[in-house]
């Protein structure tokens, strides 16, 4: 029995993200934000939603995603320069090869937990970063990074400015919406199960491996999607795209904001692009600093991150008994 | 008819040897215990039943089905389940949610694809559960932490998930064991009514428990079945006097 009011209940979040991603072009610049931006945070919302499915849901904590966002950026530029400047194909192709990439990593490094999950991870990541970089790189121009991409096309469409902006707010509302899907489904369950306790899932019948396979690759294919449309924004692909220093990043996002959560990790991309790109100019050098105590003041203070601070006001302000 | 026959298994951890050609065989829909001093490998022979351990030889069947070389989880699958001894939950999980999963893992097996179904949709499952809980006498804790239960509860819940996807052979390893005496009379009393003719089989060292459940007994020593028989038969054994003299009454 599906009533109005479930629906609104179990699609309050997505309406409000909805809301907040569609009129980010009138109030963005009034913070500061500068066209352009807007379109990176939406496409780092994808990345790391994605990747909350993979450590919020399973805790599994990948060290190694930037590749897959880097096997798909440079396979989409690949496809604009050579194929067609039809964005649909390039996306289409990107994120199949990362999701077959994705599929053999998966079944070789999930048979280790823990820190040698994070460390295998890393290193396949930091594999594929050296072979951008000597065998490869024929097709990713090396050092230069992957440049001379025509203008990407939807079809008859330019993609630039803001309609750039308005496809990857739209892909970001689909794929949001599509993890609180599958965190409302059976499989969100068991992949949560991981988490808490993995022996007596196996012993409740479950292919606990299955699952933690399935969690990696969707995760893998959002990061696929954000690299692809990366290009998209902005024709280039550089090596570091690939690197420790990307897959850091999404990792710091996601335990600022709150990891688990899907919405707080996108907070936390949204925090992080900001702080770097617009409250760096105003606090000068030392704002890498600044970003490292605010970083340690939530991890230690609040270890769920923003979304712990949000629930926390709410229970103060709000003694309302939620179902969820 | 016997839905678990264990034949000649052995297994050595090293020097140690754990098992030494065991042959059991459970009788469809009985109690049976297994009791035995410390170290006599009733927990490992609980193990090599769930697929933990692999034997050195021997053969496991359960129902006509061999259970050696298969996956923990086919085997709950094909109707085995195990209540630990220290009570495994999940326990960041609510009480309900808990449950809800051995009813999906009932129904879509080990493995499924439907990432886009509504679990809420899905009331007569939800309400399955619901009416598990309420079986085990945890329905005021539907929505609490599973973590924050107390341990007598906690141990119910296990009991619950156990029960939920409707299993042949329940084997339980120390069900009592760190309960106070009420909550051990509770769980006997629980242990007694659940007559859906699942077939029992208990580890235990409290002979009170053992002796107000089971039907059948077989006392393990040294990885060896030594005696096997009704509880009057066990009580007067003297193999069993002699394996237990400094470890308990019984």
């Amino acid at each position: 029995m599906i009533t109005q009011q479930n629906f609104w209940q179990h699609n309050k979040a997505v309406l409000m993200f909805a809301l907040v991603a569609l009129t980010m072009p009138l109030w963005f610049p009034l913070i500061g934000g500068y066209s352009g931006l807007d379109t990176k945070i939406m496409i780092f919302c994808i990345f790391v939603v994605g990747f909350d499915i993979l450590l919020g849901f399973t805790g599994y904590l990948s060290f190694g995603h930037a590749a897959f966002f880097g096997i798909s950026a440079y396979t989409t530029g690949i496809m604009l320069k050579n194929f067609s400047d039809n964005i649909i194909p390039a996306i289409i192709v990107a994120v199949a090869a990362a999701t077959l990439v994705a599929l053999i990593i998966g079944l070789l490094t999930l048979k280790r937990t823990g820190i040698y999950f994070s460390i295998l991870t890393l290193a396949f990541a930091e594999m594929f970063d050296s072979m951008a970089m000597s065998m490869l790189q024929k097709w990713t121009g090396g050092e230069n990074g992957l440049t001379g991409m025509p203008t990407p096309m939807l079809f008859d469409l330019k993609m630039q400015g803001d309609t750039v902006f308005y496809f990857c707010a739209l892909m970001a509302i689909l794929l949001y919406y599509l993890a609180k899907r599958i965190e409302r489904s059976p499989v969100g369950l068991m992949m949560k199960a991981i988490k808490c306790n993995q022996t007596r899932l196996e012993y409740t019948g479950i292919n606990a491996r299955k699952y933690k396979l399935l969690a990696f690759v969707l995760s893998a294919m959002y990061a696929a999607v954000a690299g692809s449309l990366m290009v998209v924004y902005e024709p280039f692909v550089g090596h570091e795209f690939l690197g420790w220093h990307q897959s850091g990043e999404i990792v710091i996002m996601s335990v600022i904001g709150g990891v688990g959560t899907l919405v707080g990790p996108m907070l936390g991309a949204g925090f992080m692009l900001y702080f770097e790109n617009v409250l760096s100019v105003s606090l000068g050098e030392q704002w890498l600093l600044v970003l490292g105590v605010i970083f340690m003041v939530v991890v230690i203070f609040m270890p769920g991150g923003f979304m712990e601070a949000v629930a926390r006001l709410k229970k103060r302000f709000f003694t309302t008994i939620d179902g969820e | 008819m016997a839905i678990l026959d264990i034949h000649q298994v052995s297994l050595s951890f090293g020097g140690l040897k754990a098992l030494q050609n065991v042959n059991l065989k459970i009788e469809k829909g009985s109690t049976h215990a297994l009791i035995g001093p410390n170290g006599a490998g009733k927990s490992t022979l609980l193990n090599v039943l769930t697929g933990m351990l692999k034997p050195d030889d021997g053969s496991v069947m359960f129902d006509g089905k061999p259970l050696l070389n298969v996956n923990s989880f086919d085997i709950n699958q094909l109707g085995i389940a195990k209540v630990f001894q220290t009570p495994a939950i999940f326990p960041e999980m609510t009480v309900l949610q808990n449950v809800t999963i051995p009813v999906f893992a009932a129904r879509d097996g080990s493995f499924n694809l439907n990432m886009f179904e509504g679990r809420s949709r899905q009331r007569p499952l939800i309400e399955f559960a619901e009416q598990q809980i309420c079986e085990l006498g945890l329905e005021n804790h539907m929505h609490s932490l599973a973590g924050s239960l107390s341990r007598g509860d906690k141990r119910r819940l296990e009991m619950a998930i156990c029960l939920a996807n409707k299993p042949r052979l329940l084997l339980l390893d120390e069900p009592t064991a760190g309960m106070a005496r009420h909550e051990t009379e509770k769980t006997i009393e629980l242990l007694k009514n659940m007559n859906d003719g699942i077939t029992k089989v208990i580890v235990e060292h409290d002979m009170n428990v053992v002796f107000s459940l089971a039907e059948k007994i077989s006392v393990l020593a040294q990885g060896q079945i030594i005696a096997e028989g009704s509880p009057d038969e066990i009580k007067g054994h003297p193999k069993v006097i002699e394996a237990y003299l400094g470890e308990a009454q019984v």
